[in-house]
């Protein structure tokens, strides 16, 4: 399934939701209180039209009040009385326009003027009886001439700023008749517009307080001018300013529930989904890590189905737990048995892999030294051909028991494969090594094999390897180390036990130290490295080439390594199979060059421990199918170490069917029991170079070699004399009747590339030998 | 509940005043002009009648307008002044407390110069009719030098100029002190139906002369043909008035119920009475 490019926890989920509700509470609040904000802003500019509408019609009012005023002083017959007979005006100004109800507050004075616009005098009487009202009321200064007649219209006013007081002019003419044919001076009312307003007028959305008139000293203003001069201001709403506190605080509330809810809901939330759910993911975790999650929980989950989840997750669980550990327990049982080996009870290749492996690391911090035992029964081969299979295991089970028995407590034996066990010792010196190697030897020594019927000696060969403390980098190289002291201890004369460095220095100087032996494992590696050289085998008595014998060279960095350099390698690293099957794999290709002359006949060497390998086999099948062109011989080497004769011989019989030749090479080297001879389809014997050359001897020696060349010629082999060098031998070989002779006096190993060549030689120099 | 009769008279009273009368003016003194409606009469044989109104009335007052109209309609010419009382085109009763620069002399001269101005219309027999200190005011004129053309005084509701319950003599004498030692200081005293009178002393004092005597003399001296037409519910009239407006022996009508304005159905009794002396008046001259 393809991942998700981001995830989101379930607690970011919640907080993303909670936050988006939050905020578009908040939005909301918001847009209400925007909403609310142009709604004030709406009432606010109503207020202010209501309170210039108020404002207008109260002065409205008090200007018509004003000309009602003046309309009556008018038409009032004491006005044209003091108009007439001014003796009184001051009585009339101060008294009589109040007395009578025209004036009826004290912000309002009024003032007459003749016809000429001249103010009547104050000069004029002023003695009253008591109960003067002129006392009571400012004189105002009323100008002394009426301003032009363009502000004496009828209902004529004006405002005037004198001395910071707004007052108010209304101008009136006085005529003698109703017909307003004479006219007999003028009146002026003036009254104190602020005060008047203020005493008059109710306002309900004027704030009184910012009413003002902006006028400067002495500067007039006419009254359909007034409010391009008048300064107010509305009043607030009470009501709306509650509203918008009442909303605020609804508003703020609100956000707060909200807030509050969500933050109570989150912590619900939190309690029953979120934290269960991350437990839920923590314990599934953990149950993919492999480990147990903490199914004992005691509090059961709120939410039904997280219930039931954590349920069937537990009981899953504990399922799982039940059969992970029968599986354990299985597991167990299979790595037991897979670190077992099934005949002997001790531990297996596989477990003395991995034991090594950790042993290796261990022994870094390890103080003591330690030591690799090798240990390899001896003559088990026989021993197995002799008695069968059966007893063969059973002498292997009696060895592992003494083995294990002569080993410390902790010490482990592994069954590396056939008669080899192994053994490392942790802590030890190599002294201590050597005595547990004797230990074993002695137990298995005192071992009750005869009771198998095996009257045999049955011993072990055991190869030791020590490295000390504080060299871990050479622990490593123990398991090869132990295998050569093994391979001394092997050899005839040894004392069966050989500790690697004492009894193996010049071997490892020999197979180890020098470039042979790398040079043997990157020819192994690698095809090609391998070169074939050809050296040819002469028919008697005219010398005729009759067949090459394939012998290998190991070219390392340009030059060519012999078989004496690598064959003992070969041989103490046991890799006959897969030095043979190179080998066989380097023959096979130079047959398929086509270098090789047709008809010419090819010999390969064989290691008698390989001739029953199977794959050898297999390749030797495969080879067959050059017979046709060239005549194929197999030369059997070693022969002393074959052990399984009877399969052997199988498989060489199967190989002869296949038109292989079969011959025994250096027969008289080493052992090469005549038995061999007798029960293996061997055609060609090839006299080793140790028994031609004793020919060239005239002895006992000389004798027996002779008239056991006779005997195996008269027995029907095929013979061929290794290693004929000099011309006496040849003529000796050639008066026993040896049909075949090889070395150097004829012909020295050819490589591929020059075979060709040196079989046109041999064929161009035939009848000179032959002459 | 009114008569029908009296809706429908009253009616035609005002349509016929409202339709014939005119306003005529005389300039009294400088600057003081002053009205009077003049409504001719169908028979100019007959005398016209000068009605003056009461104190500080004007001729719009209800009873003096219904009495012109009615006489109007007898087919009278009745020339209703109104008193300058020194106030350029007076129309409007003047408040007590007002500055009264007016006195009586003024008034009768006033009286004196509409009786001319009737006589230049033609009019060769005047009755002078007044109501209340409209009814003083004409005797004062009479006891003055009179024209000639004046034939006959009605004094409806005649009164005196009453002074409240203050000692006459006193406050004349007092007056008298102030229109010497300060003749322009205002004084304010009860007159007539004012309890503030505002004037100068000069002024008030040629009213609060015309006590109940000086009335009484200036009826019994009156050179004209007089008729009192009086109101037995006047509540305005002193102790005693009627009585010695009957001792003096005047030829007095009472009209039962009235009271000092002769107001609602006694303006009637009012006209009839006022139209049966009128008619009484012609036969002599007949």
């Amino acid at each position: 399934m393809r991942p998700a490019r981001f995830t989101l926890s379930i607690k970011q989920i919640a907080l993303a939701l909670i936050t988006g509700l939050l905020v578009a509470v908040s939005l909301v609040g918001a847009f209400a209180a925007w909403q609310t904000r142009s709604v004030t802003q709406s009432l606010a500019r109503s207020n202010l039209d209501a309170a210039h509408s108020e404002l207008s019609a109260a002065t409205e009012r008090l200007f018509r009040r004003a000309a009602n005023q003046a309309d009556t002083l008018a038409h009032w017959d004491e006005t044209r009385q003091q108009l007439v007979l001014p003796e009184y005006y001051a009585y009339w100004r101060d008294q009589r326009v109040y007395e009578a109800g025209i004036l009826n507050s004290r912000h309002a004075r009024a003032a007459l003027y003749d016809n000429q616009r001249r103010l009547l005098s104050n000069n004029t009487t002023n003695d009253t009886e008591p109960g003067s009202l002129a006392a009571r009321f400012p004189r105002p200064g009323f100008p002394d001439t009426l301003p032009q007649a363009a502000q004496l219209l009828p209902g004529a006013s004006w405002l005037a700023n004198e001395g910071g007081t707004m007052v108010v002019y209304q101008a009136f003419p006085v005529y003698s008749d109703e017909h307003q044919h004479s006219l007999l001076g003028y009146g002026l009312l003036r009254f104190d517009f602020m005060g008047e307003l203020l005493a008059r007028e109710s306002f309900h959305f004027v704030e009184m307080g910012s009413v003002a008139l902006a006028l400067k000293p002495g500067e007039t203003l006419a009254q359909n001018a007034l409010f391009s001069r008048l300064n107010f201001k509305a009043r607030s709403d009470p009501n709306q300013a509650r509203f918008q506190t009442i909303l605020s605080r609804a508003l703020i509330t609100l956000f707060l529930l909200v807030a509050g809810a969500a933050l109570l809901a989150f912590l619900v939330y939190n309690r029953l989904l979120i934290r269960p759910l991350h437990q839920l993911s923590r314990d599934i975790d953990t149950m993919q890590q492999g480990r147990s999650p903490s199914v004992n929980r005691p509090s059961a989950m709120h939410v039904v189905e997280l219930e039931s989840i954590r349920r069937s997750l537990h009981e899953y669980q504990a399922q799982l737990r039940e059969l992970h550990g029968s599986l354990e327990n299985q597991n167990r049982e299979f790595r037991s048995q897979a670190r077992q080996d099934a005949l002997t009870g001790c531990y297996n290749r596989r477990a003395y892999e991995e034991d090594w492996e950790r042993f290796r690391t261990d022994f870094r911090h390890m103080h003591e030294g330690a030591a690799f035992l090798l240990f390899d029964c001896d003559r088990f081969k026989a021993i197995n051909d002799t008695y069968g299979h059966a007893k063969g295991d059973r002498v292997l089970t009696l060895i592992a028991d003494a083995l294990v028995m002569a080993l410390r407590a902790n010490d482990r034996l592994y069954r590396l494969g056939g008669d080899e066990f192994a053994t490392f010792l942790a802590r030890t010196s190599p002294a201590q090594a050597k005595q547990i190697a004797q230990r074993c030897q002695s137990l298995i020594e005192a071992g009750s094999f005869g009771d198998l019927g095996i009257s045999e000696p049955v011993g072990i060969s055991i190869g030791i390897a020590f490295c000390s403390a504080g060299q871990p980098e050479n622990v490593g190289d123990l398991p090869k180390q132990a295998d050569i002291a093994m391979y001394t201890a092997k050899q005839p004369g040894r004392a069966r036990i050989a500790v690697y460095g004492e009894d193996t220095e010049r071997a490892s100087q020999t197979l180890v130290a020098n470039r042979e032996t790398s040079a043997l494992f990157q020819a192994l590696a690698t095809p090609g490295m391998i070169e074939m050289h050809y050296q040819a085998i002469h028919a008697l008595p005219d010398r005729k080439v009759d067949y090459y014998e394939a012998l290998a060279r190991i070219r390392y960095h340009g030059e060519l390594i012999m078989p004496g350099a690598f064959l003992p390698v070969v041989s103490a690293r046991r890799l006959e199979t897969e030095f043979d099957l190179a080998v066989l794999a380097q023959v096979d290709a130079d047959l398929s060059s086509g270098m090789i002359p047709e008809g010419i006949g090819v010999s390969i060497n064989l290691s008698a421990q390989t001739i029953s390998r199977a794959e050898v086999v297999s390749h030797l099948l495969e080879l067959s199918r050059h017979t046709a062109r060239h005549a194929l011989m197999i030369e059997i080497t070693e022969t002393s170490l074959i052990t399984q004769v009877a399969e052997v011989s199988t498989y060489l019989d199967l190989l002869r069917t296949v038109h292989f030749r079969i011959a025994m090479d250096d027969f008289g080297a080493g052992y090469s029991p005549l038995r061999y001879l007798a029960d293996l389809p061997v055609e060609v014997v090839k006299l080793d170079i140790s028994l031609i050359s004793k020919l060239a001897q005239d002895n006992r020696a000389a004798r027996v070699v002779a008239d056991f060349v006779r005997m195996m010629a008269d027995a029907g082999y095929s013979l061929v004399a290794e290693g004929v060098e000099t011309e006496a031998v040849l003529q000796k070989v050639q008066q026993l009747g040896i049909a075949h002779v090889q070395g150097y006096l004829l012909g020295r190993p050819t490589p591929l590339d020059r075979l060709a060549d040196a079989v046109a030689d041999d064929i161009a120099t035939q009848p000179a030998r032959s002459a | 509940m009114i008569p029908m009769r009296l809706i429908l008279l009253c009616l035609l009273l005002w349509f016929a005043s409202a339709t014939q009368a005119a306003v005529v003016y005389q300039d009294m003194r400088p600057g003081i002009r002053a009205s009077a409606s003049y409504q001719v009469g169908e028979d100019r044989d007959k005398p016209a009648v000068l009605l003056l109104h009461g104190f500080l009335q004007t001729r719009e007052f209800p009873t003096v307008a219904t009495l012109a109209g009615g006489l109007h309609d007898a087919g009278y010419t009745v020339l209703s002044p109104t008193l300058s009382l020194n106030i350029p085109a007076r129309s409007q009763s003047l408040a007590c407390e007002a500055i009264h620069k007016h006195s009586l002399d003024e008034d009768t001269e006033e009286i004196a110069r509409w009786v001319s101005w009737l006589k230049k219309q033609g009019h060769r027999s005047i009755v002078l009719l007044g109501h209340s200190f409209g009814s003083m005011q004409l005797l004062a004129y009479l006891g003055g030098r009179p024209d000639p053309a004046v034939k006959a005084y009605i004094g409806a509701s005649l009164i005196e100029a009453q002074i409240g319950p203050v000692d006459r003599r006193a406050l004349i004498g007092q007056l008298e002190t102030r229109a010497r030692t300060a003749p322009r200081t205002l004084v304010t005293h009860p007159l007539s139906f004012c309890r503030k009178y505002t004037s100068t002393p000069r002024d008030l004092l040629s009213y609060v002369r015309w006590d109940q005597a000086r009335t009484l003399d200036a009826l019994h001296r009156s050179p004209v043909t007089g008729w009192l037409i009086m109101g037995d519910a006047d509540n305005l009239l002193g102790h005693n008035w009627l009585a010695a407006l009957r001792h003096l022996g005047s030829q007095i009508v009472v009209v039962p119920g009235a009271n000092h304005f002769m107001d609602g159905e006694h303006e009637f009794d009012l006209l009839e009475h006022t139209l049966v002396f009128l008619r009484g008046l012609s036969e002599p001259s007949r």
